[in-house]
């Protein structure tokens, strides 16, 4: 950055991050520790999963006279070895910010006015049972495993209906239908150790050094003890993982179909794809034609055969590959030439690029495919690997299954079988639940932002641990409409002041983290285990407690609701004696560990689909195990590394190298999808004429509303900004710190530009972060989704740029 | 702003943890002060001349802290003595951002900032031991934001720091994140008149 430019940067934001500064209180400082923790210190130290990313990082976390006052790095925990990035180190603050929200508050005559929890608790009751088709939960991958499932079993179980989606859909929902599309089952069948173990790791748009920074260190520190590690990074703009990488290919957006299909092509063409390997474990596929004009063909397709997939990627020779990635045609055969190398080690990394993608499902199936094809799968360091943004997107949403079309375990709404295994162990009547799934959830703020009369039958929404107002896209219209419609009621649980509590109708003072027992799930299929160390302030009370007082209060005013067959409450909780502990009150909600009494039976759905999941007591003593866990003869549990490979996964029958038991085609094969390239819903035009990609930065957790009361990180990182690209900044006039009217059909807002700063988009392109509440930049972005996953495109819109002033 | 230099919050841990103080130079300076008395050596705003001429000269009128548009310029406090009121700047607070005109200098009446003097308040060095980058954690953050073309530079992901260009204007240490702040910030010891 030219000096000037810098200084006008550094001007701009500078005020901001002033004010941070005198906002952060003098006692609210933890302080990381580097040596093992003293006994006799004065702290009593604890083990804890870090609160922010899908990494799964363990902290200890050291508590005085009830307040968390040190973290530290857990040197136990494979994941990161003692390891933290900038925002583990500082993690014990977000429970330390001025505004956390500690009285319950009911919006009267657009006031919000401080009410009891029982209060509460009654508004919410009776507006369910005013119109309980008409609710729907909303939560996240920030739910822990038992407070998704008390959600989920309130729902599907308690009103018998599947009203509930999570934010889990606006993140991982395409890698679990690319998951689902190609082995059946859902999540990876690598781990992180594939990460110590490959030769070549290629990120398909995947800025890792910012967005999993553990797991980047542990893949760059591998060069400083001497191995070698050569990176690709396929990216659309250059950022901090392009600047460790060997080779940097940058691709047009959309232009990652194309060279999955492109590098396909080549190991056909060659003849160069591992012919034992497929011969004996794959079979190919392809989409069917649609059923009628409206829907999209059949996710799960149709067979095809070899010779005519290889007809299908003829098509995408290195030279029109070029053309739609934008990639050069030689680096296209630089990586079909690596893919047909027997002697490597090759591991694919992606994350929100490919999943936050119309076409997400294709792109995801399209890179599992080519490392089957290949034959780079099922051993150390040769895996496909999705990476979870939220730190329990895994464990909670896609395990218990706080979907709209799922149940626990990863059973389907749509499979009766599945149905009825979950009436089994809900102990509810035939039928009970429904076949019909609830709307997905931008379908479901959709309906919830439409007048009633006119479509808009969603009227009330439980909002927990996430914070839609913020991470919808085209937020006008898929959130704000609802302060116009007077008979919308909108609940939301959650600790700091947020987008989405400035339009509730009440707002109820969550616990976070350590203030509460709690369990999450990791991107390796690790279940963590930590229990509350510190009380959360005033009258805030853990998500899962809230969940389950309303359950009790709808199940005394309705005999139908929240009952089993024999019409027992759903979440009745006794204690060793088998007398009834009265878990709804606050006074007794930890009489009992109801953490263990959930989870234990949430596990007896795990075993269905071979998620096997240990007792409660295996994960309290563990940093974590990785599913499926299955009992040896000596009592012990023994955690699964590779899924699906003879050498390590307990379901492999013996003898058989691989097996994919919950295949698709029913022969223990994995599918190889051929899915074209495409272009997307809106491209740049003359009006319109850059690609806008948004996402996140390393300092910053999702929207910011923890790690922006973090006064080292919102130092660090104050203020979003437009990223350009320094040709472009010039034709326009335009200098770092100078601000830019970002602009798309359906919104607009001001930021500074950043020319080049910490990452460089091309040409024609800006990246704008996501963190920022004041800038809200998904008024501007596109709410466009993949017809499979329903995940909507975050990374590709058209907008216009203008410089004020 | 309190016009008492800030004292890292973190010193008021240091003796539970046993871990060195915070890189703040007013800090190190009331320690060096308390024994043999010599000059204070102050972190002072851009483009002053010598110290002895600076305590003899500026009139404390307050002008600089004025201009400031960042509010970086603060008044020492009393335990400066003799430099009680003259303008400091306080990185771990507000740092200097270098603005091109520098208001400071312009609106000082008896000169004891002056354009024709190094803008060199001090200089800053990496501390390997805390830095997050030297210490495996990606991060990038006071190169991204120093206002001095050259004098951070990032290598394979590690930022160094060039004496000869750093100004010591203290932007990298009030935005370093690291938990242990991983820049060292010394202000100049002798200026010249
Ligand atoms: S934010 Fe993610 S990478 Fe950073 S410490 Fe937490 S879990 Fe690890």
């Amino acid at each position: 950055m030219l000096s000037v430019e810098r200084r006008a940067f550094v001007k701009s934001t500078a005020i901001a991050a002033a004010t941070a500064a005198a906002a952060g209180s003098a006692r609210t400082w933890a302080l990381p520790i580097l040596e093992e923790p003293q006994s006799g210190s004065g702290l009593r130290w604890e083990k804890a999963p870090c609160r922010f990313c899908g990494t799964g990082c363990h902290v200890m976390v050291g508590t005085e006279n009830g307040r968390v006052v040190a973290i530290q790095g857990d040197q136990k925990a494979e994941v990161n070895k003692g390891l933290l990035c900038v925002k583990g180190y500082h993690v014990g603050l977000a429970l330390y910010g001025k505004d956390r929200l500690t009285t319950p508050m009911l919006r009267t005559n657009g006031v919000l006015k401080p009410i009891t929890w029982d209060e509460a608790i009654d508004v919410i009751s009776k507006r369910i049972l005013g119109n309980p088709a008409g609710f729907s939960f909303y939560g996240s991958g920030q739910w822990t495993i038992p407070e998704g499932y008390a959600a989920n079993k309130f729902v599907k179980a308690g009103m018998g209906n599947n009203q509930i989606d999570a934010n889990p859909r606006l993140c991982m929902a395409s890698a679990v239908t690319g998951f689902l599309s190609t082995f059946g089952v859902d999540e990876p069948p690598g781990v992180y150790d594939d990460i110590d173990k490959c030769d070549v790791a290629i990120m398909w748009g995947n800025n890792m050094a910012e967005m999993h920074p553990v797991l980047f260190s542990r893949l760059v520190d591998r060069r400083t003890r001497g191995e070698k590690v050569t990176i690709i990074d396929m990216t659309t703009r250059r950022t901090r993982t392009s600047d460790l990488a060997d080779h940097v290919l940058l691709f047009k957006p959309h232009g990652d179909l194309a060279i999955a299909n492109g590098i396909a092509h080549l190991l056909m063409k060659d003849n160069a794809f591992d012919h034992a390997f497929v011969e004996k474990h794959c079979n190919f596929r392809t989409l069917g034609p649609p059923k009628d004009e409206k829907s999209p063909p059949e996710m799960l397709g149709v067979p095809m055969t070899m010779d005519a997939y290889r007809e299908a990627v003829k098509d995408y020779t290195p030279e029109v590959v070029e053309k739609l990635s934008g990639v050069s045609a030689d680096h296209i055969r630089m990586l079909g030439a690596l893919f047909a190398r027997k002697d490597i080690k090759i591991n694919s990394f992606w994350c929100m690029g490919m999943n936050q993608h119309t076409r997400g499902t294709a792109i995801n199936c399209l890179v599992h495919g080519i490392h089957l094809l290949s034959g780079h799968f099922g051993k150390p360091g040769e895996a496909a690997t999705s990476l979870t943004g939220q730190p329990s997107a895994c464990g909670t949403a896609r395990e218990v299954g706080t979907l709209c079309h799922l149940l626990p375990g990863g059973l389907a709404i749509a499979n009766p079988q599945h149905r009825a295994h979950a009436e089994e162990h809900w102990n509810l009547a035939q039928g009970r639940i429904s076949d019909k799934p609830g709307y997905h959830a931008v379908e479901l703020f959709k309906r919830f932002n439409t007048p009633t009369d006119q479509g808009g039958d969603v009227t009330t929404i439980w909002v927990q641990v996430t914070n839609p107002g913020h991470t919808m896209p085209n937020l006008t219209r898929n959130f704000r409409e609802k302060s116009k419609l007077a008979d919308k009621f909108l609940i939301v649980s959650d600790v700091y002041p947020t987008a989405t509590t400035e339009l509730a109708d009440l707002i109820l003072p969550s616990a976070m983290w350590v203030e509460k027992n709690g369990m999450y799930g990791n991107s390796e299929r690790r279940t963590h285990q930590w229990f509350k160390m510190v009380e959360p302030p005033g009258a805030a009370r853990d998500d899962c407690w809230q969940t389950i007082a309303v359950s009790k209060r709808l199940a005394e005013l309705d005999p139908t609701s929240q009952r089993d067959k024999d019409g027992v409450w759903i979440f009745k909780t006794t204690d060793v004696e088998g007398k009834e502990i009265p878990v709804w009150e606050w006074a007794h909600y930890y009489d009992r560990n109801v953490d263990e009494r959930l989870f234990n039976e949430y596990r007896l759905f795990s075993t269905h689909k071979h998620k096997n999941l240990a007792p409660y007591a295996e994960y309290v003593k563990a940093r974590g195990l990785r599913w499926p866990v299955v009992e040896q003869p000596d009592g012990s549990w023994r955690e699964t590394r590779w899924r699906f490979s003879g050498f390590d996964d307990p379901f492999v029958e013996k003898g058989r190298d691989f097996q994919f038991y919950h295949s698709v085609s029913r022969d223990d094969k994995a599918l190889i999808w051929f899915r074209p390239h495409e272009h997307p819903p809106e491209m740049p035009d003359a009006e319109f004429p850059f690609w806008l990609c948004t996402g996140r930065v390393l300092e910053h957790w999702h929207s910011g509303t923890m790690t922006r009361r973090i006064p080292p990180l919102h130092r660090a990182m104050p203020k979003a900004y437009v990223e350009m690209h320094r040709d472009d900044a010039q034709t326009m006039g335009v200098r770092s710190g100078d601000i830019i009217t970002v602009r798309s059909r359906r919104g607009a807002v001001d930021l500074p530009a950043w020319i080049g700063g910490r990452g460089n988009p091309k040409q024609g392109e800006v990246f704008v972060p996501f963190f920022d509440e004041q800038v809200l930049i998904n008024l501007v972005t596109l709410d466009a989704y993949d017809p499979y996953s329903k995940q909507p495109d975050y990374k590709k819109c058209a907008v216009q740029l203008t410089r004020k002033g | 702003m309190s016009s008492e230099p800030h004292i890292s919050r973190r010193d008021l841990l240091r003796g539970r943890f046993g871990r060195g103080a915070d890189a703040v130079s007013p800090d190190r300076t009331s320690s060096l002060a308390s024994s043999a008395r010599p000059l204070p050596v102050l972190h002072r705003p851009p483009g002053a001349v010598e110290e002895a001429a600076f305590l003899r000269e500026c009139t404390r009128c307050d002008a600089c802290v004025e201009a400031c548009p960042v509010h970086a310029i603060v008044r020492a406090g009393t335990r400066f003595r003799e430099a009680a009121g003259t303008p400091v700047i306080d990185a771990s607070t507000q740092p200097c951002v270098m603005c091109k005109d520098a208001p400071c200098i312009t609106v000082c009446i008896p000169r004891v900032l002056r354009a024709e003097l190094p803008r060199r308040m001090g200089t800053a060095r990496i501390q390997i031991e805390s830095c997050l980058a030297h210490t495996r954690t990606t991060c990038t953050v006071c190169s991204e934001r120093c206002p001095v073309e050259g004098a951070i530079t990032v290598e394979r992901g590690r930022p160094t720091i060039h004496a000869e260009h750093c100004t010591g204007c203290g932007v990298c240490l009030s935005v370093c994140p690291a938990p242990q702040n991983g820049v060292l910030l010394l202000p100049t010891l002798a200026r010249s008149a």
